[in-house]
């Protein structure tokens, strides 16, 4: 994900550590604290799910590949098949993480080749996947 | 810079105007990513006047040019647009190090947030009529002639989505940290499907939307704000990121919180004299979401790279992008490959 948790909660504690030069004034420090409050809380609440939720994204990104892993060229569809057959062995957030950057790699590779190819079917499947994904990170507002 | 920031802007002032010059009431403004943004009054010859300076920041959420802003608002401050005085232009930084210009403020009004729900009840349908024909009157304005023209590059008719696409598919592409196959998806289906050539050559504020404009709680707009990215292009550009989902509220159906989305087509045509080309806004409609992602994008990396220290650069590269992301997969969901 971008930011990561981690970077999110630096930065909250960045803002309660670091005042605000004193042109700012008191309203501009309380709304800047106010939203790092915000972040905090929504950060908390993306702790609790993102591991979940990106092994969710993990495997349906899996699913596609592998549903397509015969449509295209050898090369393609061999890495395809390859991504396809793997699964989430470490379950850290930075490993995760870094599984779902090289799959979503693969997905747009795959989604351009589709298109190339004027499959219709395909693409409309992977634009279902677009809508699961994006569902799946959404962030309910109060954490 | 030597003494406080209190004390370079005095310095300045009474540099500029060639009379001794105080500040009283210094305090800077929330909100405004891409420039810091002060107000104080400034006490020259008596006089008080009150004042609103935008610096540029070390880290920005976007690249602007603070020129094309100040000619921005010299192009329409008193010509049937709220946009406030344009007063002092000083790109060297001089006392304040970095480049800033200065305003006229105009006070009693207030900024609504695009995530507050009902932010303009019961005034809605009054401020959708003064935000929506306000956009048609920017679009209206001939382009010659505009101080706007004398800064910005006039891209041909059949060129403006060209240009607008390029550069924002190339922050996206320089400043992505983690792959995004939903707004790339987009990018190539707006290369695969180019809108016609823009009716007319238009200024483009290119922020225009609920929370960038003052209205005075009864219902008038009283001050168009944030011209940073303001540029010449197809009117339509406005017109798409004004109406964009991520500006209403959720589950509000009225374009920014304000009126209904045939009602603000309406009151476009009617204030610019242009005809709304169903067709072609499908295309405006799919970039503005795509403009939107590459400044998420885009802040997300000067949140990294400026050390995480402002809360609304992370903000919009995570909140606001998640956003994007669901409006832009709705959007490709009912769009032909």
């Amino acid at each position: 994900m971008t930011p990561t948790v981690r970077e999110i909660l630096q930065g909250v504690a960045m803002v309660l550590a670091t005042p605000s030069p004193p042109e700012a004034g008191p309203m501009y420090d309380a709304s800047r604290k106010g939203m790092a409050s915000t972040l905090a809380v929504l950060a908390a609440g993306e702790a609790e799910r993102l591991a979940a939720a990106t092994i969710a994204e993990n495997a349906d990104i899996r699913a596609e590949l592998g549903a397509s892993a015969g449509a295209y060229d050898a090369t393609l569809g061999g890495r395809l098949a390859k991504a396809a057959a793997n699964t989430d062995a470490d379950l850290t957030t930075p490993a995760l993480d870094g599984v779902n950057a090289r799959l979503r790699r693969l997905l747009i590779e795959l989604h351009g080749a589709i298109e190339a190819a004027g499959d219709v079917d395909g693409h409309r499947r992977i634009v279902a996947l677009y809508g699961r994904m994006a569902v799946g990170r959404r962030l309910p507002l109060g954490g | 810079m030597s003494g406080g920031f209190a004390e370079g802007v005095e310095a300045y002032l009474s540099r500029v105007w060639g009379a001794p010059t105080t500040i009283e009431g210094l305090s800077r403004i929330s909100g405004g990513a891409s420039r810091e943004t002060y107000r104080f009054d400034a006490i020259v010859g008596g006089e008080r006047r009150p004042l609103i300076l935008r610096r540029d920041p070390p880290a920005s959420l976007i690249e602007t040019d603070r020129r094309s802003e100040f000619m921005a608002l010299k192009s329409f401050h008193g010509r049937g647009v709220a946009a406030p005085e344009p007063l002092i232009l000083e790109e060297a930084g001089a006392e304040l190090e970095r480049p800033f210009f200065v305003m006229a403020r105009i006070d009693g009004g207030v900024a609504a947030s695009p995530f507050a729900p009902d932010p303009y009840a019961p005034h809605a349908a009054k401020v959708g009529e003064d935000f929506f024909g306000t956009l048609g009157r920017i679009a209206a304005a001939d382009v010659p002639g505009l101080p706007m023209a004398e800064v910005c590059e006039a891209p041909a008719l059949d060129q403006c989505w060209k240009r607008e696409l390029d550069y924002w598919a190339g922050v996206i592409e320089a400043d992505e940290l983690h792959p995004q196959p939903i707004v790339r998806a987009a990018i190539r289906w707006l290369h695969r499907h180019p809108p016609p050539p823009a009716q007319k050559l238009s200024v483009v504020h290119g922020d225009y939307r609920t929370g960038n404009f003052l209205h005075d709680g009864e219902g008038r707009m009283i001050a168009v704000l944030d011209w940073e990215m303001s540029h010449l292009g197809d009117p339509l550009e406005d017109l798409g990121w004004a109406m964009d989902p991520l500006w209403r509220p959720h589950g509000d159906s009225r374009v920014g919180g304000m009126v209904s989305r045939d009602e603000a087509i309406r009151i476009w045509e009617a204030a610019s004299g242009l005809t709304f080309d169903p067709a072609a806004f499908v295309w405006w409609e799919l970039f503005a979401s795509v403009k939107g992602q590459a400044i998420w994008i885009s802040s997300a990396k000067e949140y990294r790279d400026g050390g995480y220290k402002e809360p609304i650069l992370c903000f919009s590269g995570w909140v606001t992008a998640r956003r994007h992301d669901e409006i832009l997969a709705a959007k490709l969901a009912e769009l032909p490959l």
